[in-house]
């Protein structure tokens, strides 16, 4: 198999998915027990009762193991000609992408990764599957890394597509 | 006429071709003539008619008006299309941007001798439109914006049988398309009447009372003749969008591919963008030996449909096309280890499996039976889905086939392969299998082969890019 690439994401990025987690999980319960109330006063055969407190222990658990399962397996590594990145959790996923088919190397921040100081890199070539999305990175990391794979992309682009 | 060798310093400033207005004023309102002619045989001569004729004049001036105020040239580096009315637009479409160049011609068209000529630029579907220009300067403007060399002589690569139009009923989508053509007419037909007034809660009344009151023996005699003639008129549909397909190459740069019975369509696809092909068969066309051939092609929109290098045609025909234009099919195929098998049972048995499940428990009967019957019919699907896998490389090509009721295969160039995906869900991992997804410019921009060998997709994608995945092997397998 492949092996795993050089570099972890940033240890911040497990908070990062533990509040994603925990806000889908809120949002999730509170809809379930919307779902159970309705379903009492529309005296159906079915009852929910038991649904909210369901989704809102799977979403403990989830919250709670997820983050750390991910971070265990979340890597990346730019060798000198291909972006090497895995992600996943139960899974998994491995893309590599040539830097020399590159076309925009785009750094972005979402609310939740501005608090935390952390980006996320994203990396596109001509096919909507072989672009990259690299989570997690400290800021100042992904900033560099988008410059930096921008410029090497320009200098060995080829008309490949 | 197509005696110059390169394109001229800068063509004179040109119009459309003052034919064109017509065509456009009468396509634009052949429907409102149409109600206004009705209006007339059911109304009389109404404020309905009134409107049609005013807007009837409205339009041939605008059509004249349009015709006026648009010209274009031909540089050495580009197309300009210039509209100036109270506003100006310039349009510039640079010429080495330019990926294919469409010569449509509808049956008005024909019939004055025009042409519609589309340009095709760029990735982002940013294409110029003339229409229309006479025939002579459409194929002009084909040879200046798409330079394909020095050899001016057009030579047939292949050519349509008109015996294959029997091949037609075989393949779904023409069995429907009678269906779909006289929805939309009726459609049509009434938003344009109930803007004119025609369509009153009395009209429909009377219409509902009219099929109500019809013996529903007759009705059903309707419906099954309808069916019965489904096979002819798919027959019928595909003829007037493929009749006599030919394909030329237009020197060594380009294949146009022409197509059609009233509108006969033209599209030039430059060589160097054809990254591959894609074979398509159901089941049936796999009995009949006849396969449908797609072109892939870097930045073409709609590329279904105008990527095709053969509509439907015997296996032979379309692999020696396939050759011509990509180069040999690889082979043979490496089948898929047998774990592959069992998740392509699983997964084909598995969703209508559980559905009877819990229509046993909790549903009504019928269901129940329907779906055990599905699942039992599953059986054979999944593992014909299992047959029909496969890979290869030969070096130079990578092909992948999957799918059993829409079997493809794709023969892709190794240079057009942009990246690749490798995936694992948990239960593949456990059964040693992997998902290799080839991401490529052209065409749907990726490609699955399923359930591989781990192993061998690895392999494979080292075979066709070895810089880009041998440094990330794993030395040696930890595991067994």
């Amino acid at each position: 198999m492949l092996r795993n690439p050089a570099h972890r994401v940033s240890p911040r990025a497990m908070v990062k998915w533990t509040i994603e987690h925990v806000i889908g999980g809120v949002v999730l319960t509170a809809c379930s027990f919307g779902l159970a109330q309705w379903a009492d006063q529309a005296r159906w055969s079915w009852r929910f009762g038991w649904l909210p407190w369901t989704v809102a222990g799977v979403s403990l658990v989830l919250a709670a193991v997820v983050p750390y399962w991910r971070y265990r397996v979340h890597r990346w590594e730019v060798s000198s000609d291909v972006v090497y990145t895995q992600a996943g959790w139960l899974n998994r996923e491995w893309l590599l992408v040539p830097v020399s088919r590159i076309q925009t190397v785009d750094a972005e921040q979402s609310w939740l990764e501005r608090l935390l100081d952390l980006a996320t890199l994203r990396i596109s070539t001509a096919s909507h599957e072989g672009s990259s999305e690299l989570s997690g990175l400290p800021l100042t990391a992904a900033t560099s890394l988008a410059s930096e794979l921008a410029a090497r992309a320009h200098a060995l682009r080829d008309d490949a597509t | 006429m197509r005696s110059e060798t390169a394109p001229p310093a800068i063509d004179d400033v040109r119009r459309l071709d003052p034919r064109a207005w017509i065509v456009g004023a009468f396509r634009e309102f052949a429907a409102l003539i149409a109600v206004a002619v009705t209006a007339l045989a059911i109304g009389g001569f109404g404020t309905g008619v009134y409107f049609a004729l005013v807007a009837l004049g409205f339009g041939v001036v605008h059509q004249a008006v349009r015709w006026l105020t648009f010209t274009y040239t031909v540089r050495t580096d580009r197309i300009e299309l210039r509209r100036a009315l109270v506003g100006r637009s310039v349009k510039t479409i640079p010429i080495e941007r330019i990926r294919g160049v469409d010569i449509t011609a509808g049956l008005a068209h024909r019939l004055l001798g025009l042409a519609v000529v589309r340009i095709d630029a760029a990735a982002g579907g940013d294409e110029g439109v003339l229409d229309a220009v006479s025939r002579r300067e459409a194929m002009r403007l084909r040879t200046l914006l798409l330079p394909s060399g020095a050899d001016p002589e057009d030579h047939v690569l292949a050519r349509a049988e008109s015996a294959w139009l029997r091949y037609a009923p075989l393949s779904g989508a023409y069995l429907l398309t009678p269906f779909a053509l006289a929805g939309s007419a009726l459609g049509t037909l009434y938003n344009l009447g109930d803007e004119f007034g025609l369509i009153s809660t009395g009209t429909m009344t009377h219409l509902g009372d009219r099929v109500v009151g019809l013996p529903r023996g007759l009705v059903l005699a309707v419906f099954a003749v309808l069916v019965l003639a489904m096979p002819l008129a798919s027959v019928v549909v595909f003829a007037l969008f493929n009749w006599d397909f030919t394909l030329r190459a237009d020197g060594p740069g380009s294949v146009v591919a022409e197509r059609g019975l009233l509108t006969r369509r033209t599209v030039t696809l430059e060589r160097r963008r054809i990254r591959g092909v894609e074979l398509r068969d159901n089941p049936l066309e796999r009995v009949a030996g006849v396969v449908r051939l797609t072109a892939l092609v870097t930045g073409l929109g709609d590329a279904e449909h105008r990527g095709t290098l053969f509509p439907t045609a015997p296996r032979s025909a379309a692999l020696a096309v396939a050759a011509e234009v990509t180069g040999p099919r690889p082979g043979p195929l490496v089948p898929h280890p047998p774990a592959a098998r069992t998740r392509r049972l699983t997964r084909a048995v598995g969703p209508p499996l559980a559905l009877a499940a819990v229509a046993l428990f909790t549903g009504p009967s019928w269901l129940a039976v329907a779906a055990l019957l599905a699942s039992v019919a599953a059986v054979p699907l999944g593992l014909d889905r299992h047959r029909q896998l496969g890979h290869a490389t030969d070096g130079f090509r990578l092909t992948f086939r999957s799918g059993s009721l829409t079997r493809r295969q794709q023969i892709i160039e190794h240079p057009a392969v942009v990246g690749w995906k490798l995936r694992q869900s948990l239960f593949q991992r456990r059964a040693g299998l992997a998902t290799l997804t080839v991401a490529v410019g052209a065409g749907g921009g990726a490609y699955d082969a399923l359930d591989l060998a781990a192993e061998d997709a690895l392999r494979l994608a080292g075979t066709v890019t070895p810089g880009w995945v041998t440094p990330f092997l794993a030395d040696r397998r930890p595991e067994a």
